[in-house]
Order: C-alpha cells, then sequence, then structure tokens
C-alpha cells in the first residue's frame, strides 16, 4: 500500500478533489495525446495518487508527457480534475528530483521568498560597490553599462545560468533514472527539439479533441507559443549583444533600429503579450483553468516582472529619468536573477524534465515501432 | 350445440375486416350451420350504436351468450361487456385480415373457423359458479418481528385488519436492531441516519388492532387462504394457541453467511478479523481503529459459497467505514471491492466516501494473513499488492434468507414431499410425474446443491410438503418480475430479504407491498375470485369423482398445492390457493378435471369445429394452442405489425400450456389436423411461465405424446412445443412458416377424414 501522506501532499496542490476519481477511464478516453503509441494517462496516474504510490509516479513519464490542455478536467464526470492532479505531480516532481533538495523546497515556501530575492540582491549590490555606484547614480547619458559594467553582469550570470543548467540536468538525470531502462534510437533528440520548436504536442492538443466541450486551455498552443520564441528571442538578443561588443565593439545603448535592438524589443513585446494572457487567463477562468498553487503564481508573475521592468528601464532611459531608469534596471536584473538561477526548482524546470520524458518516450516509441516493423517481416508475406 | 344457450353472433366489418372477408359468408356459417337465433353485422361493433345493439338484444333476453367476431379478446374487453350475457369473442382483425391476403380463398376459409371455434366455446361453456362456502378470517398473520414484519404488521393494521405478528425471539427487531446507524435512504443520501427500529417497534406495540407474540414460532398451518388454521408455539410454556387468518405475509428475514467458511479470509484466525455484522457491534461500542480494509464480496459471488450478489454489503461497508472515520479522522480505510455496487442515489453516499478520503481498491483479495495483511489481486493496477500494518480486517459477508430455521432440526420427509422443492432446486430436473399406472417417477441425478436444511417456518399441511417452495439460491418465489411477492402457496406472501437480498429502505417498501397483495387474497377470497395472475376468475378446478384412478397426478403436478390427497387417496381441492391455470386439467389422462367456462371438452370441440379440407385440397390444418399470457398476445402483435404467416394455422388460446391435456392433442391428430404447436413461454432457471412450470411440463407430456404418435405410425415433429417471449412478435410468424414447411416435407396427415 502506498503512502497517503503523498496522497495528501498531492492533493494540498490544488488537486482537492483527487479522491473523487472512480476510475471510470474517461480521462485517458478524452486526453488528444495519450495511448495512441505509447503511455496511456492520466487514469493510471489518477489510480497511483489515489494509492499514494509517490514512487512510481516520480518515475512516470506521463506525468511531463500531459500538456494540460485540461480536456480531462472538462470531461471528468466525478469533476476529480485529473488535470489539476497532473499539474500537482509535475510540481511535486520538480521538488522531488531537485538538486541540492533544499531549493526545491526553498521554492515552494513562501518563507524564504525574502532570502531567494536577497541572494541576487546582496550579489548585485556587491558588484555595484565594486563599481563604485552604491553610493550614488551615475550622472550624464543613462547609460546601464557606467551603472553596472558589463562585465559584472557577464560574471554573476554565466555563473547562475551555469549553476541552473547544472542543477537542472542534474534533476533530469535523476529523472531519467527514476524512468528506469530507456530505449536506445537514433534521431530521437532531433525528434523532440523539431517538436518542441513547432509545438507540436500542444497543437495536437488543440485540434484532437474530442468534444466541443470548453477546456479553458486553448489560448495555451499560441500563448506559450509566443512565450517560448519571445523568451528565446530575449535570449538570442544577449547573446547578439555579447558578440557585438566583444566582436564589433559596438556598445549599447544600440540605435533603435538595429536589429539586434529590434529583435530584442520585439521578443519582448512577444514575451509581455504572453505572459499576460497567462496572468489574464489564471485570473478569470479561476479554477476552470486548472491548478493555481503558490509556484505557478510566483513563476508567472517573476516572468511578468522581467518583461516589465525590461522595457520600463529601456522606456526611462529614453525618457532620461536616471532616478528611475537605474534602481529599475536593479530590480530587473534581480528578476532576471531569480528567473534564471532558480529555474532547476520553479515552474520554470518544466524546461528540463518535459524534454527528458519526451525523450524518453520517443526513444520508446522509436524501439517499440522497430519491434513491431521486425516482427512483420518476420511475419513475411 | 348448448340446449339452454341463447347465442347471438355479431359481426363486426369494421378495421378492414368487411373489405378483407366475405361477411356474408360468415353470417352463412352462424345462420346455417350452427342456426343461432340473432345474427347481426354492423361496420364497426364497437362503437356506441353497435354496443348498444348488442346491449339491446342482451336486455330483451334474446341473448345471453354474446359471439363477438371481430378484434382480440384482448382489446375492447369492456366495450363488449354485457350484465346478463357472457362474451366470447372470434379474432378476426389481428390473427386473420391484418396477418393474411385480403379477399383470399384460406383467409375466408380461416375467418369461418375462427367463428366456428367461437360459437363451439361458447356452447361448451356454462357461467362459473364461485367457490365461497363458510366463513373466512380477514386476519393477516405476519411471521417475523424485524423491520419486514414489523413494517407489514403496522401497514396491514393501518387499513383496518386485525394483525397477529410472530416472533421468534424473546423481542421485536430483528437483526436490524443491532444496528448503531443505518446507510441513508432520504436526501441528501450523504451520510449515514440514525436506526428508525425503535420507533417502529413502539409504533407496533401501540397499535391496538396488532396482537404481538414474542418467543412464539409457528408449529403448523393448515387449511387455504381465507381460512388458514395456524398454530402457534410458545417457546418458553411449550404450550400452543390456535387461529385462523387470511393470508400470511412471512418476513422471515436473513442470517449472515457462515463466516466461519471463509478461512482463507482470515475469519478465525485473529480477532482482528471480524464480519461487518460484527463490526456493528463494536461500532455501537465505540470502537476505533488506525488502519482498516473492508474486504467486499467475502464469499459472495463465488460459486463455492453464496453465488449472488447481496447488494447491500457495499453500501453498509461505506457507511461502516464513516462510522470509523467519524470517530477518528485519522483512520486510513481501504475498500477492496470487485465491482461497487451503490445503485441510484446511495452513489452520493459512495461520493461521501471518496470526499472523507477512503480509497477504494478494485480486485480480488487472494489471502488475509497474520498481522493482519490483505494481498489484493488488483485489478487496476494488473498486480499483486499487499495492504500491512493493519488493525482491523472487516469482511463484508452477505446475506442468506432465513426460508427455513436452522435452528430447528430438519424434518424427515418422504421423497414425495422434497420434490417440489428439489425440482425447483435445480431447474434441469425433469419435473417428476407421480407414481401414474405403478411407474416410479423417473429418476434423476440429485441436484448439487443442497436442500435448504432446519424446519419449515410454517410446517404446511399441504399434501406437497410444510415447506414454501424455494428457487436456486434458496428464496421463496413464483414469478420473481411479474408478481414479485407471491409464493407459489397461495395466499402466502413473502417480503425483504427473505424474498431476495434488499436493504432496510427496500424492505420496508416491500412489506407494503406483500401486505397489499396478502389484503387482495383477504378481500378476494370470500368473493371467490382469483387473485392474481388471473385476478377475479371466479371459476375453479371441478373433479367428477366417478372416473378419477387416483393416479394423483393432479396433486404432484399443481403448482401451487392445491390439491390434497384425502385420507383414501382421492384428489380433494382447496379452491382458494387455487390460481385457476388448468395445469391439473392437463394433467388427468381421463378429464375428470374441469371448470365451468374451461375444460378439455371444450378445447377438443373448438379443435374440431374447424372444417378439416380432405387431403386432395392439399391444405393442411395446424392447430396452435397459444398460452394467453405471453405466446397469444405476442401473435396479436404480430398482426399489428402486419407480420404475415401461414394461413393454414387455427389459435386457439388457453389458460397455461400447462393446462393442455394430450388428449386434446391426440383428438387432434385424430380429427386431421397436420400438425399442432404447443406454444408457451419459456421454461427453465428463468422461465417466463406465469404459473411457473405450465410449459415445462407442456414439454414434458409432448415427450410422452410422441410415443403415442409413433404408434399410430405417425411422425414426432407433428407437435412441437415453441417458446415465445412477448416480446417475440417479430419471431413467431417466422417460428409457424417454419413449422408449415416441416409438415409440407413430412406430408399430410393420412388420417385425415377417417
Amino acid at each position: 500500500m502506498g503512502d497517503l501522506s503523498f496522497r495528501q501532499r498531492i492533493m494540498d496542490l490544488d488537486a482537492g478533489r483527487l479522491t473523487m476519481c472512480y476510475q471510470c477511464g474517461t480521462c485517458s478516453g478524452v486526453c488528444p495525446i495519450s495511448g495512441d503509441d505509447g503511455a496511456s494517462f492520466p487514469r493510471m496516474e489518477m489510480i497511483l495518487s489515489q494509492r499514494g504510490m509517490g514512487e512510481r509516479l516520480m518515475g512516470d513519464a506521463a506525468i511531463w508527457l500531459c500538456h494540460q490542455c485540461a480536456a480531462c478536467s472538462t470531461y471528468c464526470p466525478r469533476d476529480a480534475r485529473p488535470a489539476n492532479v497532473m499539474a500537482a505531480l509535475r510540481e511535486y516532481s520538480i521538488a522531488h528530483h531537485a538538486f541540492p533538495g533544499f531549493m526545491g523546497r526553498a521554492l515552494n515556501d513562501p518563507r524564504f521568498l525574502p532570502l531567494l530575492f536577497a541572494l541576487p540582491a546582496v550579489v548585485l549590490l556587491g558588484a555595484l560597490a565594486l563599481a563604485g555606484n552604491l553610493g550614488a547614480l551615475p550622472g550624464g547619458e543613462i547609460v546601464f553599462a557606467k551603472f553596472m559594467p558589463h562585465v559584472y553582469v557577464e560574471a554573476v550570470f554565466i555563473a547562475a545560468v551555469g549553476f541552473a543548467l547544472t542543477a537542472g540536468g542534474i534533476g533530469a538525470r535523476r529523472y531519467w533514472r527514476a524512468m528506469g531502462p530507456a530505449a536506445k534510437g537514433p534521431g530521437a533528440v532531433w525528434g523532440v527539439l523539431g517538436d518542441i520548436l513547432r509545438h507540436h504536442t500542444l497543437n495536437r492538443c488543440r485540434d484532437d479533441r474530442v468534444g466541443d466541450e470548453e477546456t479553458y486551455k486553448g489560448h495555451l498552443p499560441k500563448s506559450h507559443l509566443a512565450a517560448f520564441y519571445g523568451f528565446a528571442g530575449l535570449f538570442v538578443t544577449t547573446n547578439a549583444l555579447a558578440v557585438a561588443i566583444y566582436g564589433f565593439d559596438l556598445f549599447p545603448p544600440l540605435p533603435q533600429l538595429h536589429p539586434i535592438k529590434l529583435l530584442g524589443n520585439v521578443s519582448g513585446v512577444v514575451l509581455l503579450v504572453a505572459v499576460m494572457v497567462f496572468v489574464h487567463r489564471r485570473l478569470f477562468d479561476g479554477e476552470k483553468a486548472g491548478k493555481t498553487t503558490y509556484n505557478d503564481w510566483l513563476f508567472v508573475l517573476v516572468l511578468l516582472g522581467v518583461a516589465l521592468s525590461g522595457f520600463l528601464s529601456e522606456i526611462s532611459r529614453l525618457a532620461e529619468s536616471a532616478a528611475l531608469a537605474y534602481p529599475v534596471y536593479f530590480v530587473h536584473l534581480v528578476l532576471i536573477f531569480f528567473l534564471l538561477a532558480y529555474s532547476p526548482y520553479s515552474k520554470f524546470a518544466h524546461v528540463f524534465y518535459r524534454p527528458t520524458a519526451m525523450l524518453f518516450e520517443r526513444l520508446h516509441r522509436l524501439a517499440a515501432g522497430q519491434r513491431g516493423q521486425e516482427a512483420l517481416r518476420r511475419a513475411g508475406p | 350445440m348448448s340446449a339452454e344457450g341463447k347465442i347471438g353472433v355479431y359481426l363486426c366489418a369494421g378495421c378492414g375486416i368487411g373489405e378483407a372477408v366475405d361477411v356474408e359468408g360468415l353470417e352463412k356459417v352462424a345462420a346455417s350451420e350452427f342456426k343461432v337465433p340473432v345474427c347481426r353485422r354492423h361496420d364497426h361493433l364497437c362503437g356506441d350504436d353497435g354496443a348498444r345493439t348488442i346491449a339491446g338484444d342482451v336486455a330483451a333476453g334474446a341473448v345471453d351468450q354474446a359471439v363477438i367476431a371481430a378484434c382480440s379478446p384482448r382489446v375492447m374487453a369492456d366495450r363488449f361487456r354485457f350484465d346478463g350475457a357472457r362474451t366470447f369473442r372470434a379474432n378476426l382483425r389481428e390473427q386473420v385480415v391484418w396477418v393474411h391476403p385480403a379477399g383470399d380463398q384460406d383467409t375466408q376459409m380461416l375467418a369461418e373457423d375462427q367463428l366456428r371455434m367461437a360459437i363451439t366455446q361458447a356452447t361448451r361453456s356454462s357461467p362459473p359458479e364461485p367457490w365461497k362456502e363458510g366463513a373466512f378470517s380477514d386476519t393477516l398473520l405476519v411471521v417475523g418481528g424485524g423491520l419486514a414484519g414489523l413494517t407489514a404488521a403496522l401497514e396491514a393494521s393501518r387499513t383496518g385488519y386485525p394483525v397477529l405478528l410472530v416472533e421468534r425471539s424473546p423481542r421485536l427487531g430483528g437483526h436490524a436492531r443491532r444496528w448503531s446507524r443505518v446507510t441513508p435512504h432520504r436526501p441528501p443520501y450523504r451520510e449515514p441516519r440514525p436506526n428508525p427500529l425503535e420507533d417502529l417497534i413502539q409504533a407496533v406495540e401501540a397499535e391496538p388492532r396488532i396482537t404481538v407474540m414474542t418467543g412464539a414460532t409457528v408449529a403448523r398451518t393448515s387449511g387455504q387462504p381465507g381460512r388458514f388454521e395456524v398454530e402457534i408455539a410458545h417457546g418458553g410454556d411449550g404450550g400452543t394457541h390456535a387461529a385462523t387468518v387470511g393470508a400470511i405475509v412471512v418476513a422471515t428475514g436473513w442470517r449472515p453467511y457462515d463466516a466461519a467458511k471463509l478461512g482463507h479470509l482470515g475469519y478465525g484466525t485473529s480477532p482482528a478479523v471480524v464480519t461487518g455484522v460484527e463490526l456493528e457491534d463494536r461500532l455501537g461500542d465505540g470502537v476505533t481503529a488506525k488502519s482498516v480494509v473492508f474486504v467486499l464480496c467475502a464469499g459472495s459471488r463465488d460459486p463455492d459459497h453464496l453465488a449472488y450478489c447481496s447488494s447491500v454489503c457495499c453500501g453498509v461497508s461505506i457507511k461502516q467505514a464513516l462510522q470509523l472515520i467519524e470517530a477518528d479522522p485519522e483512520t486510513s480505510v481501504t475498500i477492496v471491492y470487485r465491482e461497487l455496487r451503490t445503485p441510484g442515489l446511495a452513489e452520493e453516499f459512495y461520493r461521501t466516501a471518496q470526499e472523507k478520503g477512503v480509497t477504494f481498491v478494485r480486485g480480488t483479495v487472494k489471502s488475509v494473513g497474520a498481522g493482519p495483511t490483505v494481498v489484493v489481486d488488483d485489478a487496476l493496477l494488473g498486480e499483486e499488492v499487499t495492504l500491512s500494518g493493519l488493525d482491523l480486517v472487516v469482511l463484508a459477508t452477505g446475506m442468506v434468507p432465513n426460508s427455513t430455521d436452522i435452528g430447528q432440526p430438519a424434518p424427515e420427509l418422504d421423497e414425495e414431499k422434497l420434490l417440489p422443492l428439489k425440482s425447483d432446486i435445480d431447474p434441469r430436473v425433469p419435473f417428476p410425474v407421480a407414481g401414474y399406472s405403478g411407474e416410479a417417477p423417473p429418476a434423476h441425478e440429485p441436484p448439487a446443491e443442497t436442500l435448504p436444511g432446519g424446519a419449515s417456518i410454517l410446517n404446511l399441511q399441504y399434501r406437497q410438503g410444510p415447506h414454501l417452495p424455494v428457487l436456486a439460491d434458496g428464496f421463496p418465489d413464483s414469478h420473481f418480475i411479474c408478481f414479485p411477492y407471491e409464493t407459489r402457496r397461495t395466499g402466502i406472501h413473502t417480503c425483504g430479504p427473505l424474498r431476495r437480498p434488499m436493504d432496510m429502505a427496500e424492505t420496508a417498501i416491500d412489506a407494503t407491498g406483500a401486505v397489499l397483495k396478502a389484503l387482495q387474497t383477504i378481500r378476494n377470497v370470500p368473493k371467490g375470485r382469483a387473485a392474481h395472475p388471473r385476478g377475479g376468475d371466479l371459476s375453479y378446478p371441478k373433479i367428477v369423482l366417478g372416473p378419477c384412478t387416483k393416479c394423483r397426478r393432479c396433486t404432484v403436478e399443481c403448482p401451487f398445492g392445491a390439491i390434497d390427497e384425502s385420507d383414501d387417496d382421492w384428489p380433494v381441492v382447496n379452491p382458494t390457493r387455487c390460481r385457476r391455470c388448468g395445469v391439473c386439467m392437463g394433467a388427468c389422462p381421463v378429464r375428470t378435471i374441469s371448470f365451468d367456462d374451461y375444460s378439455v371438452d371444450m378445447l377438443t370441440a373448438m379443435a374440431k369445429a374447424v372444417e378439416i379440407p380432405d387431403e386432395f385440397e392439399e391444405k393442411p390444418r395446424i392447430l396452435i394452442l397459444a398460452c394467453e399470457n405471453d405466446a397469444y398476445p405476442a401473435l396479436d402483435m404480430a398482426g399489428i405489425n402486419r407480420n404475415t404467416y401461414s394461413a393454414f394455422v387455427r389459435i386457439i388460446p388457453v389458460r397455461c400450456l400447462g393446462s393442455v391435456s394430450m388428449l386434446c392433442v391426440s383428438d387432434a391428430i385424430s380429427a386431421g389436423y397436420d400438425g399442432i404447436i404447443l406454444m408457451g413461454c419459456k421454461s427453465g432457471d428463468d422461465y417466463q411461465c406465469h404459473f411457473v412450470k405450465g410449459s415445462a411440463l407442456a414439454e414434458e407430456r409432448t415427450a410422452d405424446i410422441e410415443e403415442t404418435l409413433k404408434s399410430m405410425m405417425l411422425e414426432a415433429e407433428r407437435v412441437a412445443t415453441i417458446e415465445v417471449a412477448i416480446a417475440d412478435s417479430g419471431k413467431v410468424g417466422g417460428m409457424i412458416d417454419d413449422f408449415v414447411a416441416t409438415i409440407d416435407t413430412i406430408g399430410l396427415n393420412p388420417f385425415k377424414g377417417l
């Protein structure tokens, strides 16, 4: 028998109707992506969760294969909200696989929030002190590098991203091992990457729906795609800027029509709009939209803060308000640090875990397909 | 032709009859062949004018038997009911013009034969004289003082009838009195409810019309509905008390399945393994537990134990789980089920349990071991799961009907008195025909299922034995679907878990239903009316003892034990036990049993009234003796749906296939019929026969007639029994045509015209 305290912890993550499930399987039946050639979910996840079989769930690929279209919750005859349970399992698994483990707990506990913000604040304040800007803001034309030299920004953020990639990678590896022996197959990584770039699965979640019921997650294929490319655009912008600085001695602020500037602004707008859609849906679709926990809000609000503070610092710079521009820029950097350095523990961790599950599943599918082909060959004409 | 009968024939030309057949030809049959004093035709007989015409003839004294040649006897019965005359029907619509081509010669011949049969029926039928000799009691005896019995007593007394309530134990209340709380049966169906038993007991004790006798049992019951002579034995002083009652409601309830037989589920190995009933007592004492597993279907739906579902254990286990959680919210409860059966609004109760965190595991329990630990073959995970660290395992055992008193030794009965029980327990056992002409009953394997042990509840002084006949699982029943409260002993009605497993809410309703049926008996009997299914029938079997050979077929074959034997072996009819099916009439080898308006002679005369064409016309004639309960309606419905079939058949409705004497069959063959179909209800384990055994008996008897046919050098295929359900109207035409095709292959009856 499983661990009922595990069940309770999942239920506490806004999945309180878990015990109402009577295992009819409607959820797996209506799921647009479940079971065509691989894992069938979320019925089994409901059963395992009800029984408190946490260990098995933490090595279950299905929890990350699910893209949260919420069709299961819409059609569940018992209103057991399987989509909430799946989201709760994901949230739980992020903390479960987290390295180091206390970080997983810290991100889920509001009491640690000041500490989590204090860390980048202190580090960046230290950088400001080194640059001699702790006492007074730089005068003259507003150039953020005068306030926070590039090299400090680079040092802090390369360290933060490096840490995130390492920790996230370790978490993903723990998950990979928990899923059991993986199959081998060529080209699976490229297939997964292609799926992600096209948002193939999310599109299927929208297009392969079984009924006409509103699922409240129809915005996801577009809004998540926007957030994805907005974020990617900003990431490219940042790196292009580094190339511009060190390769071409081209220092920001760049003219508004410079391609890098354009890319940054467009990406920022796209991200901002996408995040605003997320916030709007979370506010106005209420519980129909699915689970909403502390962690969900923390992630989406930090993301919103990053986008807003970025634009506000740019606008105040253009408005030549140094008193506003430099502090906002500082806040912007703190938020980015929060977003990136804590990504293996926040909801952002899906960038580590979801591709891991997709790769695992794809390898199995390919292997199963190969076995099927071989069986066909052996059967012969 | 009846000398005294004043027959009026009324031919209807409506509903397409006039267009399809030559009504003048029919008039000729009535007027010339039968020379009836009154013969009229009308364009729509069921209209006001038509009915007035008939009523006028009856009022003028010109007619006392009205033969209506129109639609089926199953419709317009009220329209064609006249004071001062009896009505006979020739079914020209559903069974002639709606199923056969208009204007065809065969259709016309059929219509004329229908009329001949109806007129013949009138001439061979006398007005039934009801049996109502002597005084009758209107007291209701209720046996069993549990929830069902208490409810029955209260309901009957509130309608104004005196009730005698007999309870074996020293106090009223039965099992249900032990329950700390009960499953909900009114909105919102969410929480366990207080037990209503104490209030019910008080209400019964306060009711002046109810005489309560506790510590008492029924020592013997003789007589018949309206006049049962009952002897009640007091347990304490050994004294007896005699009473006369009109009807009996048996509400002896149930007992839990013997958990001692559930060793594989750990019962008896540890005090931590208890049955649900045992847990009830502990719940009353405020037991708590940390980790509990309920094992549903403990011994139920298991061919080695109880083959059936008791339907209440799921709800009761949920109730107990909720009580345990309420006593200690930290309690972890797992319910292992095969299928959770929470029908109707009990679903709401199930929801409560889910909300309160009860874990439901679908699977079968493989074993319960030390600890205790429960090993479950988990159906959803597809693997074996071990539940350990438990401090309580509850086995939800099923309900066994108290169809006998197992506290008392079973009486020693001769084989013949056990036969009604045995043949019911194993429906494959052919119904034995008693030692007729010195032959032993056919040998058969003893039934696999053991007879219920223990003493009979009522100790009936019936020729067929002291027990209420039971079905395969020991439930006394007569017709589960159509007559749920009837047993196979008229005037004795069962209810509650004795009849089938049910919960307390159902039991209360069931007891009320049984009381209504019992009161029908009490009210009908003094008027000589049959209660069911031939409600209101005044006829009853009359035996002319002169030709009787004391063969005892009637006393053995009566499905309701209505006929006893006198000390010198003569059959003795108890008219109010009778349900008027006519099985005795069909059984009698010397046609000495008949009803005023239904007899072997009448059926034979009707069959012979048909004009049988000689063999050169190549028009076979097939006689269908159709049971009026299912087969005849199915034929009518075939007509309504215009499903055509051969026009060579001649259909006579019978009360039950069991009422068909094989003498009718052999007479019909002698008269020149080429084939005979006995069309009746489904027999066997899931029988549909309204009189339980009628169609099975007909099959037995047709097997016997094969010998007769062979001795006449005739093919056995000429006589067939066809089982028809009322829903088979789409198929019945095909069945008939298949039979006619068989007769075509065999050839016509060589005895034609002899």
